[in-house]
């Protein structure tokens, strides 16, 4: 339709307008640019969106969504847009620096590469030599160069690698792997009856989850129920919000367990030949009513009741959502737990609509020389504390406290890759003790972050834009493979992660494991795709997606063995008791908050991602700062009106801020956005700017998953000036 | 409206280009008053045929500056765009400016002319062929001329902001009547003030009519602002919030305050009281130097917290 | 597909809005400062948002807004020098040249849609992505949305997907009564 459109326009920009034309309309032809389009990944957030890199003479002008992912679904969002202000950022690291004066300081030293990673190299082998290689932690988020960061501290011989989970989403998988026994995806474009507890999905973009749920509530009339202390745009686009009492939302759940299970509203044949327990759960939640969820949840009972035989009747196009984010409370896992049970129940597991275990595509692998594993045990003690969680990922906060305490044995070196522990782990001021008492911190990424800012070394990656990653499967409904390709070449005197790693490597006499190139490790993944020239169909394209998804059902078949124990959906989880939890989710209320105090939520928004983006300009102009979500009828009682500047103080620390005195939230909390208040001055947009909620944080941790229990933190708020400056 | 695009130098430009129309609409009044054969008010239309090209140059020029580009103001000559009221205004005051510009030179005495090129460097003395016989028989060619364009351009100033549909505060055509009489006041009150700052002082017969004059545009004025805000006030919802903004908004005390009271109400009444002698009896006036000059500040002040209020509360108000 | 079908019939561009969908989350925004190059601090497009209600019954709503490309564009018929034109497809668009940056347009357009700009110092407005349109492509804005609240298209194809929008919902457009039969249809 658009095509044929063109020539019609040109007409009209000669035809005669209205008036006297005037006399001299000087029209100078521009000159023709250059343009390449180059198909990418997006890295501004976890969801690696396919997109089209319009390069106009050598600059990036602009990043168009690639309609050809099924699970970007042709979109970009507002950070996505945005890369280019960070890829253009005047406060880029642009070459390698070494600390100069004390730790935090800000004094550094620019190097070259080679003085960088002669320098890195030495104190690592120094470290190595004196402590032995488990006492250099090896900490990084997740990522397409993630992969090569922990290969490398695999072969310096650390057991101590951390990843992002505990800090994350560890609760959520560990509960679905310990019932269904995969981490499954929840089919919200075929769902007509959604329940979210505090996954605020239209603030918190997931792909393709966000898309999926706007179009089945708005145009397909799926029901969106949302359990949410705060008002946000979920709640606002939702058919029903509850601001739920937090920490309660496992009463509701049981409560509908309750509900169902005493009507008989569940999948009768389902549970029978697939589920694992369902004597012992409706034993379980006999004393679970709808009239006593309401006393914990504030929601009321009859809405409970309503709500259960609703969701029960809708399954199996039915899903309690899972969320991501999910470290909330101490008894998170068992929450999480509860969710993953009623969505068994109502047997919408494999079902269009329902909760679908992922699908994959196979990739090819690059063979290298394997490393022996460490002789060390964990410093963070999972096998013995956290035994059930995902071991490869460590347990992040407990990592903290044992190398601060120096059990079980010393840790005195600390290598960062494309993380912020600074802002991501709670009590900033703890976070800033642990890199002071390390000999050595070096940490690789694209921006001064506050981790970088304590560092030793800092090691700048190339951005996305100026880099090629190994290939992604990202498994889901739609699975899809993505390339993210290098667009431009690299602005400044910045590596790869690979190449950095290969240049520590060779120096550690490690570089044999590392022999590749990142041209060759693509290919070889590339290899294995059912395509007739399937590096090229990448290149140009950039994603590869299967014909013939979604494939629902394939878990069904008679005699699919589940990856549980008992082969089958643990609605009891025998080797949960045996590792000494509740088999079934056993209801704790929340420590409670006290009176004149709040609790501390969390959240997102859609115009930033964690602490990583509030550095970019165009991000600024639509969120510039943060402040303190304050219902108003406390705010009157402690005097505090709109825009003032308040003090928010826990058991670890205090930051100020200016409050928004707002009746989107629950009385009895308060919310300020992650990622602002930035100790780097190197970020000058983000230092100083607004408050860091890391600071006031506390540790706690769920006992099962040892995901970070991030709304433990309660808080007092008080008055400490006149109105001052205004979101 | 995030903020507003027109400021001060609108504001100065209305109020200028109002006030060289009201001079030479005086100036050219008096051109034509006769007693007899003889002018009536010689002085009245020279002082304002002097004064009249200055206010609309100095407008002119803040307008210009007030463009992103301010060298391509040359633009607004090259087309002609019939619908749009700054296109009619540039030219009209393109217009409007030659003639009171024509209008001051035949308006100069041949010794002041003689004395101007004298000062001029050597080389531009030829400019003393300016100094033509015929000069002073175009005055009175120049004025009837002038007379309409004069008018057009105090309407104008009006039409500029009521020609605007998007901007309830100023979408009706009593804002261009109104603009018009507060021009052509400010321009008989520069006139009483600048007469009454001579030496010599404001002569009977010129007060007399200056007054009379001032006193007919403030009454006109006041039948125009009054039935403004009782039209906005039983108008639909958008021109009724609009009027707010001077009825207990943002722009009360401009407007009540600084134009209504002491721009319109006080220089009112003082040049009643001063008039009072003829007024009440028919007797010689006596025009007291300190009372014509307060009133004429004080209406050229009214005009132009008048102008100021309209350009920033009208960027203000808008359709829901 | 007109060519295809011999048809010479103009294009009417125009958008329909389902403000419904909309998350608030700024793709648009952004995505138009990309693609247009609009300086900082100033905006081609923007998400009004409405708020009410009382705790716990509240209530927020989001609508993108833009230019509306009137049928009767009161910027154009203020223009001056008529650097502010509308094409016979319906885009109203400025002559950057010819602008003298008088911004008598800024302040007759009842939607706020025109901005000066700093840098080029004339004013600014939303092209509707003119170059992608005479392309064969869509708008920026619509793009690049998550959530699919723009449909651009043909007001003259009766068979196109913007016609039968209209044709299967009641829409309304901003501001009628300023009389600029302005082109923006929301979806109701």
């Amino acid at each position: 339709m658009l095509a044929g459109a063109a020539a019609a326009a040109a007409a009209a920009a000669v035809a005669p307008q209205l008036g006297c034309a005037p006399l001299a309309r000087r029209r100078r032809a521009a000159t023709p640019a250059e343009v390449r389009r180059v198909a990418t990944a997006c890295e501004l957030c976890p969801n690696k969106c396919a997109v089209l890199a319009v390069v106009e003479n050598g600059q990036v002008k602009k990043l168009d969504p690639n309609p050809a992912s099924p699970k970007s679904r042709g979109m970009l969002c507002a950070r996505g847009n945005a890369a280019i202000k960070a890829l253009y950022d005047p406060d880029r690291v642009k070459q390698p620096l070494i600390r100069a004066g004390a730790r935090g300081e800000g004094q550094w030293r620019a190097v070259s590469w080679d003085e960088a990673l002669d320098f890195t190299a030495e104190r690592l082998q120094r470290l190595r030599q004196d402590h032995g290689p488990e006492a250099v932690l090896f900490s990084s988020t997740e990522g397409f160069q993630e992969e090569f960061f922990k290969n490398f501290g695999l072969a310096f011989g650390s057991p101590n690698i951390l990843r992002h989970p505990t800090l994350c989403l560890a609760s959520v998988n560990l509960a679905y792997s310990m019932t269904f026994g995969t981490v499954p995806s929840f089919d919200l474009l075929n769902a007509h009856y959604v329940i979210m507890s505090g996954a605020n999905r239209f603030e918190s973009i997931i792909t393709p989850d966000t898309m999926d749920l706007i179009e089945g509530t708005m145009n397909r009339k799926a029901k969106l129920i949302y359990l949410d202390p705060r008002f946000t745009v979920t709640a606002a686009k939702a058919d029903e919000w509850y601001a739920i009492r937090p920490g309660t939302d496992l009463a509701f759940i049981l409560a509908m367990l309750h509900v169902i299970i005493k009507e008989q509203r569940y999948d009768r044949e389902f549970v029978a030949t697939r589920c694992l327990g369902l004597e012992e759960l409706a034993a379980h939640v006999e004393h679970y009513t709808p009239a006593w969820a309401e006393v914990e949840t504030e929601v009321p009972a009859a809405d409970i009741t309503r709500i259960a035989r609703e969701f029960a009747d809708a399954a199996p196009r039915a899903v309690y959502y899972a969320g991501r984010r999910s470290s909330w409370y101490v008894n998170d896992f068992q929450m999480r737990r509860g969710q993953a049970i009623l969505n068994a129940i109502v047997g919408n597991w494999d079902r269009q609509g329902g909760v679908v275990p992922n699908s994959r595509i196979a990739l090819g692998e690059l063979l290298f020389l394997p490393w022996d594993d460490p002789a060390a045990p964990r410093v963070d003690e999972i096998d013995t504390r956290f035994p059930l969680a995902a071991k490869g990922d460590g347990a992040f906060l407990q990592a903290r406290e044992n190398v601060l305490a120096g059990v079980p044995y010393p840790v005195k070196g600390w290598m960062v890759y494309k993380q912020d522990p600074m802002n991501a782990l709670p009590d900033r001021a703890k976070t800033q003790r642990l890199l002071e008492a390390m000999d050595f911190v070096a940490v690789i990424d694209t921006q001064m972050s506050d981790t970088a800012w304590f560092a030793d070394v800092v090691l700048p990656e190339s951005m996305y834009l100026e880099r090629t990653d190994p290939l992604h499967m990202l498994p889901g409904i739609w699975p899809v493979v993505v390339l993210r390709q290098q667009v431009v070449p690299p602005l400044h005197d910045t590596r790869p992660n690979l190449e950095i790693i290969q240049g520590l490597a060779q120096r550690l006499g490690l570089g044999e494991y590392f022999e590749y190139t990142i041209e060759e490790w693509v290919a070889e993944q590339a290899a294995e795709l059912p395509l007739d020239e399937p590096l090229a169909h990448m290149k140009q394209h950039g994603v590869f997606t299967p014909e013939g998804a979604p494939f629902y059902g394939r878990t069904l078949a008679p005699g699919f063995r589940f990856l549980t124990r008992s082969g089958k959906i643990e609605l009891y989880s025998q080797r949960l008791a045996e590792a000494g939890h509740d088999p079934l989710p056993v209801y704790a209320p929340p420590r409670p908050v006290g009176e004149g105090s709040f609790r501390m939520v969390l959240g997102r928004k859609a115009t930033h991602t964690h602490a990583s983006t509030t550095n970019n300009v165009w991000l600024l102009e639509q969120t510039p700062t943060n402040d303190l979500w304050l219902h108003p009828e406390p705010a009157a009682r402690l005097g505090i009106g709109d825009g003032d500047l308040v003090e928010v103080a826990s058991a670890v620390g205090a930051v100020r801020l200016p409050a928004r005195v707002t009746p989107e939230i629950r009385p009895d909390c308060v919310f300020m956005l992650h990622g602002f208040g930035k100790k780097s001055k190197h970020l000058r947009q983000a230092h100083g700017n607004g408050a860091c909620d890391a600071d006031v944080l506390v540790t706690a941790w769920d006992e099962v998953s040892g995901n970070a229990a991030f709304h433990e933190t309660v808080v007092t708020v008080r008055k400490v000036g006149k109105e001052e400056r205004r979101a | 409206m995030p903020e507003p695009r027109w400021g001060f130098l609108i504001v100065l430009y209305l109020f200028l280009g109002g006030l060289s129309a009201g001079l030479f609409f005086v100036s050219a009044l008096a051109t034509y008053l006769q007693r007899g054969t003889e002018p009536a008010y010689p002085r009245l239309a020279r002082v304002g045929a002097l004064l009249a090209p200055w206010p609309v140059v100095a407008g002119s020029a803040l307008l210009v500056f007030d463009l992103g580009h301010w060298y391509r103001f040359y633009k607004l000559f090259v087309t002609f765009e019939w619908r749009s009221p700054m296109s009619i205004g540039a030219w009209l005051l393109a217009a409007f400016t030659g003639i009171t510009v024509l209008s001051f030179w035949s308006w100069l005495s041949a010794e002041t002319l003689a004395a101007l090129v004298r000062r001029l460097p050597r080389r531009l003395r030829f400019l003393r062929v300016v100094d033509r016989p015929w000069r002073e028989a175009l005055r009175r060619p120049l004025a009837m001329a002038g007379f309409p364009l004069a008018v057009g351009v105090g309407i104008y100033t009006g039409v500029l902001l009521g020609a605007v549909q998007a901007r309830p505060f100023w979408n009706t055509n009593l804002v261009a009547q109104m603009f018009l009489f507060s021009a052509l006041s400010t321009g008989c009150a520069l006139l009483i003030l600048a007469l009454s700052l001579r030496r010599a002082g404001l002569e009977a017969g010129e007060a007399r009519l200056l007054f009379s004059l001032d006193i007919v545009l403030i009454v006109l004025e006041l039948f125009v602002v009054l039935p403004y805000l009782i039209h906005g006030a039983l108008s639909p919802l958008a021109v009724r919030e609009a009027i707010g903004l001077v009825m207990g908004g943002p722009f009360t005390f401009s407007f009540w305050v600084l134009f209504f009271t002491l721009g319109l109400l006080l220089p009112l009444a003082l040049e009643l009281w001063e008039m009072r002698p003829v007024l009440l009896a028919r007797q010689a006036l006596h025009p007291g130097r300190a009372v014509a000059a307060l009133s004429a500040v004080l209406v050229l002040f009214g005009g132009l917290v008048l102008r100021y209020v309209f350009v920033f509360a009208g960027q203000v108000s808008a359709f829901q | 597909m007109r060519e295809r079908l011999g048809l010479t019939r103009e294009a009417r561009w125009a958008l329909a809005l389902d403000a419904r969908k909309c998350i608030d989350c700024k793709a648009c925004v952004v995505a138009c400062k990309a693609e247009n190059d609009v300086p900082l601090h100033k905006f081609r497009n923007r998400i009004n948002e409405e708020r009410g209600g009382s705790y716990p019954r509240l209530r927020a709503s989001f609508e993108p807004e833009q230019c509306h490309h009137c049928a009767s564009p009161s910027c154009v018929r203020v223009c001056p020098t008529g650097a502010s034109y509308q094409r016979d497809d319906g885009l109203v668009l400025v002559h950057a040249d010819d602008c003298i940056g008088c911004g008598y347009c800024i302040i007759a357009c009842p939607y706020d849609a025109r901005f000066f700009n700093p840098k080029t110092r004339v004013v600014d407005k939303c092209t509707m992505c003119v170059h992608r349109v005479d392309a064969g492509r869509e708008p920026a804005c619509v793009e690049t949305c998550p959530s699919r609240v723009r449909l651009f298209g043909d007001l003259n194809d009766g068979d196109g997907a913007l016609r039968r929008a209209l044709d299967a919902r009641r829409a309304q457009v901003k501001k009628e009564q300023t009389g600029n039969d302005p082109q923006l249809y929301y979806l109701v």
